[in-house]
């Protein structure tokens, strides 16, 4: 058996046992599901240990170079004149999917152990957390557009009742708006996937096909066809293969999210759960990135290197914006959805630099962000729990009454403002040095746009650091009195066995960024050689 | 031969490994240690501490005035570059990792004592290991990259240090101020390294700023543009690259802005004196000895690549710098707020004398601005503990900082005043003092740099010896308020017990160590010739042009002719209470006594306007992005209303229509079958009637 296919469906098993489980046995669910996280985290493990890496393993236009590759035929309908129609169970990975996979499935475990939390109706949210988990997986390893969309689009399902049902006064209004900004972005996506399907065929059987990588191909194109390179096809007067690509980028970039698209995320994140959250700013944002990558610049090239400008600049909008946003705000929960934004801007700009440093920028990014805003959404899970606010300005003083969770606040806050030593720092710098050297590589970005970029970097300490003044340092004072007091315990063995990980994972990856760097370069190599040649 | 001398300096290498990573090990042991005030961890720490001063000294003895040691290894490969880690070795990195071993050890010693009490013991030691390692590593570094790293950890060290009484609200607002100025600097610097590599490919400080500096011999000017004909270090062979020449300014401007964030220039001088809230113990290393003197070290470091302008523009600024904080110092009241400025204003002569050329100069000054400011700090930490200690027995109600409840100390603590006699004589810089030495080198340079330049020029040579006799002034008050005459204190309070000493000899040692190394011996044997120092001559690349010589002479006699003179004027003013010559309602004077009001500047024009940008921005998220998805959520819900409305009305309606007539047909149609046969009969004449008429009409 594939270990992918293992990893994708094994909690979908695990979420048939627990509903099969009578609810009498409802506290043992978040054990099930932990035992489901880790097995997949065991396995992720295997499969990052046994990744091979060298020039013949680079993957993205090559499907032989893929690894733990599985294609099944899975749709197969003869429709006569219009040829047959050819969908396929297809997995596989390389190296822009590796470490995000590893990444998620790690953070599916902290998420697993946030669920604690959760009080009310069990089964329910532990079936629907483990179809999430099914759906996340399945995206990065997807490499069949018809499949990937499946997952993608199956994301959405259980996120909207997690936040939905389980959420906090406003959930209803933020699970709807969710729901409805992500929908809008992937009903025009399936769109702009039919186009691909009928302008692309498979050049062993001559059929059309869903198959990511031979879209990458322009000889696989059909001469005529609406996305065709050479036919240069019109759509309403606009190159078609602009607004396929354009109508993508919308539709991962509401995942990103890059502003302006992106309220609904604070909304999302300040009426979810704590292991929504997690699960919402540390997976569910890298597939925005990831589909950014694989799907609007892989399918796209020539588009993207025409448009780099246009990504850089709303990377650096996000970064500033993101962050300036971020020092208006009251509420911890959306402080750190805003810190998100901003953090994500950077992904964005290591893209657009199409430069190997870039890219590796926003790759390390990407897996620097997933494992440290899961820190700092459990973080802000600590204290709402105990009090039931999270309000920055109804607390003073947390470092006398809490100290070891001050200490991992202080650790999660200075890796996420970009403290050399741990891994934020090498993704944010790495993501400028390549927005820089573009001017001179491949001309896409300008110089000021680093620069630009460098100034969120000094917004991010300000408004870290602001929040560390105001609600841990100085005398005590809080705004529930005594009654808090005795409620804000510090943290418990559960919460420390789940941080201490989180922590020294980002500082590893800080001191060793080539636990990621050595298993994404050849792939990284090769996708900019790839984007050269357009 | 070669392999022989390949041996010894791989073990060099590993002997500073060792140095910089003790602390580390320190730091690491400390954190685990349990409890909070654990008198283990002071030893562990000043035990690193003395290990690594070992070390370097041996590093130091093997580098200096010898060949450089280079090594590195590759830390990891992004794409197709690889990033290497390692150690350079050279006059510069050997002086600056002994010097801040030399400071190091004392302070740690004077600490296990200054700190017994304190709840935080652990957490002290801790931090003050991280910050020696982070100082140790810069000061090797061989590459940029981790050049920055190491740059920004020292400031997180000192951010952690600074805010240590995090209970305090003055500390905790000090920290984020000092961190947030600093990173100013930080994102100066990485720009700045950012355009170095985009232009030479490389981060390796060697290549770029060594002896072969690529940067000086290779790259160069030519109708605004930077040229680096370079093909061996970047991606595109063969091809001339260049630059707007806009953009090396803008990479000395990134590195000015780190420096001054460092080094506490104008105009992100002003964290310094706040960050006077950390532990004395710390402001005496890391905010007057090392870390603020990293600043001037990156200058050091990226000497090559500033033309004439810019460093025109260093001087300018270090000029304006030593002469502003010198006239702060003039007012203030609390002690370490006055040496806090009196740092600035000496590091302000660093920044010029690396502006003016002075090189070794500029680095000397460093050296032995380290030894007798942390000196005075040391001292100011002792006055202020047996201050605080008259305080706490009599539950006084003072400041324990503010010199004006001071006074006539010298006989109390005899030690400690003539070391601070000793720091404060260094600092005006008279003769047989270390800082005679080298302030007089910066001086006379100075001068010399301004001959033959227009008038405009001279103002910095003259700004700096006005700074001199400031300097010369405000040591004098300090040094009279805090030791001769009476205790103020007693005037108020005048029961109060006093029970003041020297203190033990965690004290004394120190103190001893570091007024030893504010002496001229230490750095040379002449006494009023800077030429002859061994540090001056290691740094100094030619010789004196002649006319030095009148310089030579007439600059120092001056100066201290007049420096004593004003010493004399303050100590009859200060010591004999007789007369004022200040008047507290003076412009002058308010503008030094707050300190020209450079904060309140900043309060009102940058971090206000930010504020409210940032509410702004987040308004705009609510009302305007927000508004505008509602009302696309309105349209919709509009639409969909519509569509409700034409499906019940229009589509609805139609087919009810349609079925209402069908009905109203089917009632009509209905009578006709009534069941009566009179009805049947009628309906057909009727029938037959209509046929014959339609028959007969048509």
């Amino acid at each position: 058996m594939n270990i992918l296919t293992l990893l994708i469906f094994t909690p979908i098993l695990f979420a048939l046992i627990i509903a099969l489980l009578p609810s009498a046995w409802r506290s043992s669910f978040k054990f099930v599901t932990l035992l489901a996280t880790l097995i997949q985290l065991g396995m992720s493990i295997w499969i990052y240990y046994n990744f091979k890496t060298g020039v013949s393993f680079a993957g993205i236009n090559h499907e032989s170079q893929f690894q733990f590759l599985q294609k099944l035929p899975w749709i197969n309908l003869d429709l006569g004149a219009l040829g047959k129609m050819q969908i396929d169970y297809f997995v596989g990975i390389d190296g822009l999917s590796i470490t995000l996979l590893v990444m998620t499935s790690f953070v599916l475990v902290i998420a697993a152990l946030a669920s604690w939390e959760i009080k009310s109706n069990l089964k329910g949210f532990f079936v629907l957390f483990l179809i999430l988990d099914m759906a996340v997986i399945g995206v990065f390893c997807s490499l069949d557009f018809f499949l990937f969309y499946i997952f993608y689009e199956l994301m959405l399902l259980p996120l909207y009742f997690l936040i939905g049902m389980w959420g906090g006064a406003r959930r209803e209004y933020a699970a709807i708006k969710f729901f409805l900004y992500t929908l809008f972005g992937s009903v025009f996506m399936l769109l702009v996937m039919i186009g691909l399907y009928l302008s692309v065929t498979d050049p062993a059987t001559g059929n059309h096909t869903f198959n990511i990588i031979q879209m990458m191909n322009p000889a696989n194109y059909q001469p005529d066809s609406v996305f065709s390179v050479l036919s240069h096809q019109t759509i309403f007067g606009m190159p078609a293969r602009t607004i396929g690509f354009v109508i993508l980028f919308i539709a991962f970039a509401i995942k990103v999210p890059v502003v302006p698209l992106h309220t609904w995320l604070p909304d999302a994140h300040v009426e979810a759960p704590t292991p929504v959250s997690i699960i919402l700013a540390g997976i569910l944002l890298k597939v925005g990135g990831y589909g950014i990558i694989r799907i609007c610049v892989g399918i796209f090239p020539e588009i993207a290197h025409a448009d780099a400008y246009w990504l850089g600049l709303l990377g650096v909008i996000s970064i500033i914006y993101g962050a300036l946003n971020a020092l208006a705000q009251q509420d911890l929960k959306r402080l750190i959805a805003y810190s998100s934004v901003s953090h994500m801007g950077f992904v964005l700009l290591g893209i657009a630099s199409l430069t190997t440093e870039g890219l590796s920028g926003a790759v390390m990014q990407m897996v620097s962000h997933g494992f440290l805003s899961t820190m700092l959404f459990f973080l802000a899970g600590v204290v709402y729990n105990r009090v039931h606010d999270r309000g920055i300005t109804h607390f003073r003083g947390l470092a006398t009454i809490m100290p070891k969770y001050t200490a991992f606040v202080v650790v999660a806050f200075f890796a996420s403002l970009g403290l050399p030593g741990f891994s934020a720092f090498i993704g944010e710098a790495f993501s400028l040095t390549g927005a820089f050297k573009s001017a001179s590589v491949n001309g896409v970005l300008p110089y000021w746009m680093a620069v630009c970029g460098a100034f969120g970097i000094l917004l991010g300490a300000a408004y870290f650091l602001w929040t560390l003044q105001r609600m841990f340092f100085g005398p005590v004072n809080l705004k529930g009195g005594s009654v808090w007091k005795t409620a804000l315990t510090d943290l418990n063995f559960r919460e420390k066995i789940t941080l201490l990980p989180l922590a020294l994972l980002v500082l590893v990856l800080g001191l060793m960024p080539s636990l990621v760097f050595d298993k994404i370069n050849d792939s990284v190599v090769t996708f900019i050689q790839f984007l050269r040649l357009k | 031969m070669d392999n022989f001398l390949q041996a010894i300096d791989t073990l060099t290498i590993k002997f500073t490994l060792a140095a910089v990573l003790l602390p580390l090990l320190a730091f690491i042991i400390n954190l685990a240690i349990p409890g909070k005030n654990n008198k283990i961890t002071g030893w562990i720490s000043t035990g690193a501490i003395l290990a690594s001063t070992v070390l370097s000294v041996f590093v130091f003895s093997r580098v200096w005035n010898s060949h450089q040691v280079h090594q590195l290894v590759t830390w990891f490969t992004i794409g197709d570059t690889k990033v290497y880690a390692g150690v350079l070795l050279n006059n510069l990195s050997v002086l600056m990792l002994l010097l801040v071993n030399l400071i190091a050890l004392p302070v740690h010693i004077y600490s296990t004592a200054y700190m017994n009490n304190d709840k935080g013991y652990n957490r002290y030691f801790a931090f003050l290991s991280l910050f020696c390692f982070s100082m140790l590593a810069l000061a090797v570094a061989d590459n940029l990259v981790l050049f920055y790293i190491f740059w920004e950890l020292v400031g997180f060290s000192s951010y952690l240090l600074i805010g240590f009484w995090f209970t305090r609200d003055k500390a905790v607002q000090a920290n984020k101020k000092a961190f947030i100025m600093n990173r100013i600097g930080d994102i100066g610097l990485l720009t700045a390294i950012l355009i170095i590599y985009a232009t030479f490919h490389t981060f390796d400080i060697n290549i770029l700023f060594g002896p072969n500096s690529i940067i000086k011999s290779i790259s160069f000017f030519n109708k605004g543009e930077w040229f680096t004909p370079l093909t061996g270090y970047f991606t595109i062979p063969g091809v001339s690259y260049h630059l707007d020449a806009i953009w090396q300014y803008v990479a000395f401007g990134g590195i000015f802005l780190a420096v001054a964030a460092k080094s506490a220039q104008f105009p992100l001088h002003t964290w310094l004196p706040d960050a006077m809230e950390g532990p004395t113990s710390v402001s005496a290393l890391i905010h007057a000895a090392t870390m603020v003197a990293a600043g001037v070290f990156l200058l050091g470091r990226v000497y090559p690549m500033f033309n004439n302008t810019e460093l025109t523009i260093l001087a300018i600024i270090g000029c304006f710098t030593a002469f502003m904080a010198a006239t702060i110092a003039l007012t203030q009241n609390d002690l370490k707020r006055i040496l806090a400025y009196s740092t600035i204003s000496q590091l302000g002569y660093m920044i010029m004398a690396m502006g003016i050329g002075a090189y070794s100069s500029s680095l000397f000054h460093l050296v032995t601005h380290a030894f007798f400011k942390c000196l005075l700090f040391l001292v100011a930490g002792i006055v202020i503990h047996q201050m605080a200690h008259v305080r706490d027995d009599n539950k006084l109600n003072i400041d324990p900082q503010s010199i004006l409840n001071m006074g006539g100390l010298r006989k109390k603590m005899p030690l400690t005043f003539i070391t601070a006699l000793i720091g404060g004589l260094a600092l005006i810089g008279l003769p047989f003092t270390s800082g005679y030495l080298s302030k007089d080198g910066i001086l006379i340079q100075a001068f010399q740099w301004s001959e033959g330049k227009s008038f405009v020029y001279m103002l910095i040579p003259v700004f700096a010896l006005l700074t001199t006799w400031l300097t010369a002034f405000y040591v004098t008050r300090l040094i009279v308020k805090v030791f001769f005459g009476d205790l103020r204190l007693l005037k108020t309070y005048p029961s109060a017990k006093l029970h003041i000493t020297d203190g033990g000899w965690q004290y004394s040692v120190p103190l001893v160590i570091l007024a030893a190394g504010s002496l001229f011996p230490f750095f040379a044997l002449n006494p009023v010739a800077y030429e002859h120092s061994w540090l001056f001559k290691a740094f100094s690349t030619g010789s004196s042009p002649a006319t030095e010589r009148v310089f030579h002479i007439v600059v120092p006699v001056g100066v201290n002719i007049l420096s004593v003179l004003v010493i004399y004027g303050a100590y009859v003013i200060y010591a004999g209470k007789k007369l004022n010559p200040f008047s507290p309602a003076g412009a002058l004077w308010r503008l030094s006594f707050n300190e020209w009001y450079f904060d309140r500047f900043y309060n009102k024009y940058i971090i206000k306007p930010l504020m409210a940008l940032c509410r702004g921005v987040f308004r705009f998220d609510r009302r305007v992005i927000d508004t505008f998805i509602h009302s696309i959520a309105y349209a919709g819900m509009a639409l969909a209303k519509l569509a409700a409305w034409t499906d019940q009305y229009i589509i609805d309606g139609f087919l009810y229509l349609v079925t209402d007539i069908v009905k109203a047909i089917g009632n009509f149609a209905r009578r006709f079958q009534g069941g009566k046969v009179q009805y049947y009969l009628y309906s057909m004449l009727v029938v037959i009637l209509v046929i014959f008429l339609l028959k007969t009409l048509i």
